[in-house]
């Protein structure tokens, strides 16, 4: 039997929100990227959730895409954050202030 | 863009028309370019390519250019600059013979500055800017509209700079170069403003069309583009109030002011006139100004031309009279006469610059008659030269000024300008007593070249107050450089030129003799307007004998003065006394120089330091710096959101975010 699509989307949901807290409130550079991974997640199932509830697979080819783009945008991250260590032996966003005007 | 283009009446063709045109350029091409290879060569050279234009101008005449049913005349498509805007060359009657006078008495002075110019430092640039005027003269009375007529205007005024500042190392010549150009400049505007108004209103430059058009402008629109036609003409050819110039132009070397500030280019204005005579006979307003401005020319001409003591000066006031007699009849309607008076002047004042300019080339560059007298017995070429110009220009009977002065004048009578009329007969009174007087200072009593000049009453120009020393005026003296060369050239080349002249300066009259019979009036019959005439109460041979009286008077003041044996022996006093007891209104020549300065250039300085002291530093420079302040600030009011903390963009993302979803869902609840 069918799970309702309600369920999907409020987990979705709720995986959403905890991503953007994750980034607003840690300051630790990994965990803001998990936390991005896990917003990223909520899209993908919500993708797949509709794509099965609607049997439209566009969504789940979509789904993929994301994946991917997720991965390559983890790999800048973590370089960037790599550099940032290298460069100021310290990772917490709030003291590293290269952009401010 | 009208589908017909006139050209007026014009059907004949010239193949050789543009060779003509185009001889003159080629030679001052080739003296500009190969100078210092062609060395004395240029002068001939120059002369050459002139020569062979005049040969050419005269065998269109033979060669069939007469149009079965229309005017004499050729006309030659050129190209077409824009669509239904064409440029061709136009030879007509009137063009012929400007053509004829610019080539034919254009090849006779640059022959002669064979001779005049020999030994000069830059004795080819001196030919190539001669050609090139010669050039741009031809472009201006070829051209069949009137665009091609302000390339050629705006040319010959650019000549006339490059030649009355041929002498560059002299401030004087520099700055009366400068001043020649810029009135010369205004008056291009002028007919710029005209061709504006003609092509708003008929949509096309073409001389027919415009013309064709005169009839249906309005008469207000029609005066507006006389007038502005006229500002050019009155800063070409020296009309008051913009004739200062003129006399100032002297600077340049003697043959230039006999081809170019005599013969040819200072008689652009009344070929104009001439040229657009269906727009002056369409507007008897624009009759009544120009005619006016020219009898008015003549007067102070004349008058100033008493008070004159540099030989070229007098000469220059003489032309600016004569000048204003041309534009006088041209304006008035009298087209044949006006162009008759043209044509004779060309003669006898380019011999009476050349006889000038062979006294002045003897005398190792003296121009002041004071310092001159008895080179009758030195120079007995020189006088029969001048003499026979002298007797010319006053209207001699039987000489050629004669025929031309007398029909400007009654001319002006039948069309009804009585006033004008007697400014005319005036005026001729006055020509007679300074040509004489020029005449018999310069060749009567003794030699006075060793005479002290302050016992002449000379008195050193910057030391009198009178003149301005930048001003171009003052002594003129040909630089020294070229003041002592060691060999003359043969004295044969400066006589040769003076002495065909003197033929047409005699004779050449006699073709305007018989009125409407005359060859002038066949060759002219179907070129101008014509208009209704009066028959005044004056016959024209009465107007002659009160105009030969008062030439006979003017010669007799002159005698009295100058020519008399006891004159003749009390000279330097009699010279001294004149100086020096000369009144201000007459040195300052009318203060007409003072007033322009005034009005003009004094303005223009102000307006320009109010532009240069406020607007500029306030206004352009304030807004440039305001605006560069004001992006400053903004900058920095800017750059405190700019934290560089890397949560809070997240959180204005997030907020953003928050936002659009929350508009969304309202709007789908809704």
């Amino acid at each position: 039997m069918a799970v309702a699509i309600s369920n999907y989307v409020g987990l979705s949901a709720v995986m959403f929100f905890i991503g953007v807290a994750g980034v607003l409130l840690r300051r630790n550079p990994l965990v803001m990227l998990m936390s991005i991974e896990l917003m990223f997640n909520s899209a993908n199932l919500l993708f797949i959730a509709f794509a099965r509830a609607w049997v439209a697979n566009a969504g789940q080819i979509f789904a993929f895409l994301i994946i991917t783009v997720a991965a390559a945008e983890a790999a800048i991250g973590l370089a960037i954050v790599v550099a940032t260590f290298r460069d100021e032996k310290n990772v917490d966003v709030d003291q590293v202030r290269l952009l401010k005007g | 863009m009208m589908a017909t283009h006139h050209v007026m009446g014009v059907t004949g063709a010239y193949p050789m028309l543009v060779t003509l045109w185009l001889l003159p350029l080629a030679g001052a091409v080739l003296c500009w370019a190969f100078g210092p290879q062609l060395r004395g060569l240029a002068g001939w050279l120059a002369s050459g390519a002139i020569a062979a234009s005049f040969v050419l101008t005269v065998a269109s005449w033979a060669s069939g250019t007469q149009s079965a049913g229309g005017a004499l005349g050729a006309h030659q498509y050129l190209f077409s600059w824009m669509p239904g805007f064409d440029f061709g060359l136009l030879l007509d009657p009137l063009s012929l013979l400007w053509t004829l006078i610019i080539t034919g008495v254009g090849f006779l002075i640059h022959f002669y500055s064979i001779g005049y110019m020999h030994g000069d430092r830059a004795f080819a640039r001196f030919f190539a800017y001669m050609n090139f005027f010669v050039f741009a003269m031809l472009t201006l009375v070829l051209s069949d509209n009137f665009a091609g007529l302000l390339v050629g205007w705006g040319l010959v005024g650019l000549a006339s700079y490059f030649l009355i500042g041929f002498w560059f190392e002299r401030r004087t010549a520099v700055a009366a170069a400068r001043k020649a150009f810029v009135i010369n400049v205004a008056g291009d505007v002028g007919i710029m403003f005209a061709i504006f108004l003609i092509v708003a209103n008929v949509h096309s430059t073409a001389f027919g069309d415009a013309f064709a058009a005169s009839g249906t402008l309005s008469s207000g629109l029609l005066f507006a583009i006389c007038v502005a036609l006229f500002i050019g003409a009155a800063a070409k050819s020296a009309q008051i109030p913009l004739h200062t110039w003129l006399p100032d132009a002297m600077e340049g070397p003697t043959p230039v002011s006999a081809l170019i500030h005599a013969a040819t280019m200072v008689t652009a204005g009344v070929y104009l006139i001439a040229r657009c005579a269906p727009l002056w006979s369409a507007n008897s307003d624009a009759q009544l100004l120009v005619g006016t401005i020219g009898g008015l020319t003549a007067l102070v001409g004349a008058i100033l031309g008493c008070v004159q003591w540099d030989i070229k000066r007098i000469l220059a006031y003489s032309t600016m009279s004569q000048i204003g007699y041309m534009i006088m009849g041209v304006g008035v309607g009298a087209y044949e006469g006006g162009v008759a008076h043209f044509f004779t002047h060309a003669f006898f004042k380019a011999q009476l610059f050349l006889g000038a300019g062979i006294i002045i080339h003897n005398l190792a560059n003296e121009q002041d008659v004071r310092r001159m007298g008895g080179l009758i017995k030195r120079m007995p070429f020189a006088f029969v030269a001048i003499l026979t110009g002298v007797l010319s220009i006053c209207g001699t009977p039987g000489f050629s000024g004669f025929f031309s002065k007398d029909r400007v004048i009654y001319g002006a009578l039948q069309h009804g300008h009585p006033w004008l009329y007697a400014v005319g007969i005036l005026t001729a009174g006055i020509t007679a007593y300074y040509m004489f007087r020029l005449l018999f200072i310069t060749f009567w009593g003794e030699y006075r070249g060793s005479v002290d000049p302050s016992d002449l009453g000379i008195r050193h120009p910057e030391l009198s107050g009178v003149v301005d020393p930048d001003a171009g005026a003052g002594h003129a003296k040909e630089p020294a450089d070229r003041a002592h060369h060691a060999e003359h050239a043969p004295a044969w080349i400066m006589s040769v030129p003076v002495g065909i002249l003197i033929v047409p300066t005699v004779l050449i009259g006699w073709l305007m003799f018989g009125g409407d019979t005359s060859p002038w009036n066949g060759f002219f019959a179907s070129s101008f307007p014509s208009a209704a005439l009066a028959t005044p109460a004056i016959s024209e041979l009465a107007t002659s004998g009160v105009v030969l009286l008062l030439v006979i008077g003017g010669f007799g003041i002159a005698w009295w003065r100058y020519g008399t044996r006891e004159a003749a022996a009390n000279a330097v006093e009699r010279l001294r006394n004149e100086s020096v007891r000369m009144p201000a209104i007459l040195t300052h020549l009318f203060y007409i120089d003072a007033a322009i300065d005034l009005i003009c250039v004094r303005t223009s300085q102000l307006l320009g330091q109010f532009f240069g002291r406020l607007v500029d530093p306030l206004v352009v420079d304030g807004t440039v710096r305001e605006a560069a302040f004001g992006a400053r600030w903004l900058g920095v009011l800017v750059q405190s959101l700019e934290t560089g903390l890397v949560r809070a963009y997240a959180l204005v993302l997030a907020l953003g975010a928050a936002c659009f979803i929350a508009y969304y869902a309202l709007a789908v609840a809704r």
